[in-house]
């Protein structure tokens, strides 16, 4: 396991590059975690070292190892914090600090319960500290093809059907078809089910692109 | 001894019925088909067992007519076991249907339908998790070729035990069940419904709607999300244990032709054009024979004999009648109806009905409208009885007004025989476009102002079949029949009566009143007001009163093109006939039925007019 200061290191950078997508200058790892220069470089050379991150002209970037220990701490931090905001009302901020300071003692399973407690609504890694604007995606925003899962249904009373045909929260269901005027086709349980765009809007889905 | 069928919407309930009770039950692809109860009688040992047909449901939860009427039917206890059709290739969704209607605690048989389908997608069905699960007997059977029909009410006779199956639901709603029943003493179906806002117990339900409430606010889902949930999870298991093999479902080519914008848009007015087309030119082919061979073999011998003048007027009306309605039914009416039972068993109109949800919504309706729009090509009738699938009073007002203008086999009759054949085919096409032009307008009006609710469509994608042939034919000749002993008989009496008047010159006293208005208003001879007249009471009449108060059949001779052209439009819009005004009338109520009728006349009358003017 890695020092927590390392871990704290790798999240960060993954904030400044956008998901690993591109370079981060030291001066912007140093603010970032509110540290001279001098410092941060020393932290980041072991870095290199132990191979989590790789030069790039007078940048560093992200290795994939690095990037899938900075995505990870990333996640709990996300859940954590998501679940000192709304499940405990705790003020963002102080819920965000906390949140770092907890993210590096808990076991990844730990992560996992307290994630599919809080209804699993997780999105992509690369969102630090967003989980408040949880995206809330539609069954709109889809591509045909996508296979998503239901997060919820608003108006959950208007649209009975929906529900016997099996679409309801927690289930995943593949987009079949999207025409560009929005109505869809979903595919549910085998069977192919047309969606008027109205009604389709109104069905709230996560881990859609 | 009486036996319900539940299930599914296209699961075969009607096919194990019609088969079982020798009845002919309509039976279509898409839900919605049956919308009452029927029942028929079929003999097991020497003994007289009743069948009732149920509606097809997804649910027993909902608010829709037809899962009222099931669950009605079902409270009702008034049956000595369900037999419950599943179709086996989507055993899941509807195991979920299977789970709410054994909760109800009455006997039970389970046939798995269409075993031969699922044989060809790979599944390997073993019936024991059911039949242990629910302590039910399971039957394989294949409705479509018939097997193993036989052994359903063997199973049925069989099945004396009441279902007990507990599906186990959330500890919030077990909890809820629990204090229910120690409260009220409800059982836990009764409890359960409670907590779904159902039942008569004004304190039970009550008491359960604070707890459903409470469970709300806890799950940041309503109870009835829970429910559901737990049933859909408990059925799935279920099926995992009763289908071997993982469902490879094909990846059906014809779809993603028929369901993108191109090519499908394309394809549906193509089907839309071509259907007319066929009927046109095929109909128009096959009553000329009609006719001639009634001319040569009936009408000319009897003209021959040299009756009396009263019998022979009479005589000859009768069988102009009978040469009319023969030449109109075979050709024109029965193969609308072929066409129409091709499309509606080959699942087609689920497909058309996604692609023109857009459309529809332009015009207050959602896609699903597109069942009654197609079913009005055949006749307005089971097409205003079918407006019942849209879900809001608003929809079924604006569907029922936009219906009753779509042109009938009947008024494709009359665009057919006047307009195609006396002033030109492309003149036909016109007048289609002219009442599909006011359609669409009355539709944007409507949209626009009638009150109420919009709803979207959620409608399942039945699988697409290749229609049996000899069903197709079966149901175009049920609805034919119809045409020939309810609707010619009419002809006939009314050609008589008509051909009565004519003779004693009373006839000729009404045309000289109205000769006046009919003139000044749409330029058109006295009599056709008459033949307007009769066409309320069947729009084919119209064209056939024409024929015989003109006096001749070819009427090219004694009107003008443009008068003819303005009385096929004036009777294509004006009122719709009899039996669709009785119809709406069930459907739709007084003032809606008073409402179109109204507006049709006047369009009717508007329309022509404006032509008149325009045009002359």
């Amino acid at each position: 396991m890695l020092p927590s200061t390392f871990e704290d290191y790798l999240e960060a950078i993954l904030t400044i590059t956008d998901n690993g997508g591109r370079t981060a200058t030291l001066e912007e790892i140093a603010a970032a975690l509110g540290t001279g220069k001098e410092v941060a470089g020393m932290t980041v050379a072991s870095l290199i070292e132990e191979g989590y991150l790789e030069r790039a002209a007078a940048a560093v970037r992200l290795t994939e190892k690095g990037r899938s220990v900075a995505s990870r701490v990333a996640r709990k931090h996300r859940v954590l914090q998501c679940f000192l905001t709304e499940m405990l009302g705790v003020d963002a901020e102080a819920a965000s600090k906390e949140a770092c300071t907890l993210e590096h003692g808990i076991s990844d399973e730990t992560i996992e319960r307290l994630s599919s407690y809080m209804n699993g609504a997780q999105s992509s890694p690369g969102r630090l500290g967003r989980c408040r604007g949880r995206d809330t995606c539609t069954l709109l925003d889809c591509k045909e093809g996508d296979t998503v899962r239901v997060a919820m249904m608003r108006g959950p009373r208007r649209h009975r059907r929906l529900l016997d045909l099996g679409i309801f929260p927690g289930e995943v269901v593949q987009i079949r078809r999207k025409l560009p005027n929005q109505s869809v086709v979903v595919r549910v349980k085998g069977c192919d089910i047309a969606i008027s765009p109205e009604i389709a809007a109104s069905i709230v889905v996560e881990s859609c692109p | 001894m009486r036996f319900a069928l539940v299930g599914n919407p296209s699961v075969g309930k009607s096919l194990i019925f019609n088969q079982l009770t020798g009845l002919g039950v309509e039976v279509s692809n898409y839900p919605g088909t049956t919308i009452e109860l029927q029942r028929g009688n079929t003999c097991f040992q020497r003994e007289i067992v009743e069948l009732v047909d149920l509606p097809g449901v997804y649910s027993l939860d909902g608010n829709s007519d037809e899962e009222t009427l099931v669950r009605g039917f079902l409270e009702q206890q008034d049956t000595d076991a369900v037999i419950a059709v599943m179709n086996v290739t989507r055993l899941e969704r509807n195991l979920y249907l299977l789970l709410q209607v054994a909760e109800y605690g009455l006997p039970m048989v389970v046939v798995l339908n269409m075993a031969d389908e699922a044989v060809k997608q790979g599944l390997e069905i073993d019936p024991g998790p059911i039949r242990d699960l629910l302590g039910v007997n399971v039957v394989l059977t294949a409705a479509s070729q018939g097997k193993n029909i036989d052994r359903i009410i063997p199973a049925a006779l069989a099945a004396s035990r009441p279902v007990a199956v507990e599906i186990p639901y959330d500890h919030h709603v077990e909890a809820a069940v629990r204090s229910l029943g120690k409260m009220f003493g409800a059982d836990r179906t009764g409890s359960l419904r409670a907590l779904l806002g159902f039942g008569d117990n004004p304190e039970l339900l009550e008491a359960a709607r604070t707890i459903a409430d409470e469970i709300e606010s806890r799950h940041r889902m309503t109870v009835a999300q829970i429910i559901a949930a737990n049933r859909h999870n408990f059925a799935h298991n279920i099926a995992d244990l009763t289908l071997k093999e993982e469902v490879v479902l094909p990846q059906t080519d014809l779809d993603s032709v028929l369901t993108r914008v191109f090519p499908g848009i394309p394809i549906l007015l193509g089907i839309l054009v071509g259907m007319l087309l066929v009927v046109f030119i095929v109909g128009s082919f096959l009553e000329e024979m009609i006719v001639g061979l009634l001319d040569v073999f009936a009408v000319q011998p009897f003209l021959a004999l040299g009756l009396p003048p009263l019998a022979e007027a009479l005589g000859t009306s009768l069988l102009l009648a009978l040469q009319a309605g023969l030449g109109i039914a075979f050709p024109y009416v029965f193969l609308f109806y072929i066409i129409i039972s091709v499309l509606e068993d080959s699942g087609y109109m689920t497909r058309a009905a996604f692609l023109a949800d857009n459309a529809m919504h332009r015009v207050g309706m959602h896609g699903g409208a597109v069942i009654p729009f197609t079913l009005a090509f055949g006749c307005n009738v089971p097409a205003i009885m079918s407006i019942r699938l849209l879900h809001s009073r608003r929809e079924r007002i604006i569907a029922s007004f936009l219906v009753t203008m779509v042109p009938c086999s009947a008024r494709t009759v009359i665009i057919a025989g006047i307009v195609a054949g006396f002033v030109g085919i492309g003149a036909a096409f016109s007048v289609y476009a002219v009442v599909f032009l006011l359609i669409l307008v009355t539709g944007l009006v409507l949209s626009r102002v009638t009150p109420g609710e919009r709803f979207g469509m959620i409608m399942e994608m039945v699988p697409l079949r290749r229609p049996d042939p000899k069903l197709v034919v079966k149901k175009a000749w049920s609805r034919l029949s119809e045409f020939l002993f309810i609707a010619m008989p009419l002809l006939l009496a009314g050609s008589v009566v008509l051909g009565l008047l004519e003779f004693f010159g009373i006839m000729a006293i009404f045309e000289g009143i109205v000769e006046p208005y009919t003139m000044a208003l749409l330029g058109l001879p006295g009599y056709s007001a008459t033949a307007l007249i009769f066409g309320i009471l069947r729009k084919e009449m119209a064209f056939e009163t024409l024929a015989i108060l003109a006096g001749t059949a070819d009427l090219g001779a004694v009107l003008s093109s443009l008068q003819l052209y303005i009385f096929a439009i004036v009777t294509v819009l004006f009122v719709p006939c009899l039996a669709t005004i009785t119809v709406l009338l069930r459907e739709v109520g007084s003032r809606i039925t008073l409402a179109i009728t109204f507006y049709t006349v006047a369009l009717g009358l508007l329309v022509g007019g404006l032509m008149f003017r325009v045009l002359s």
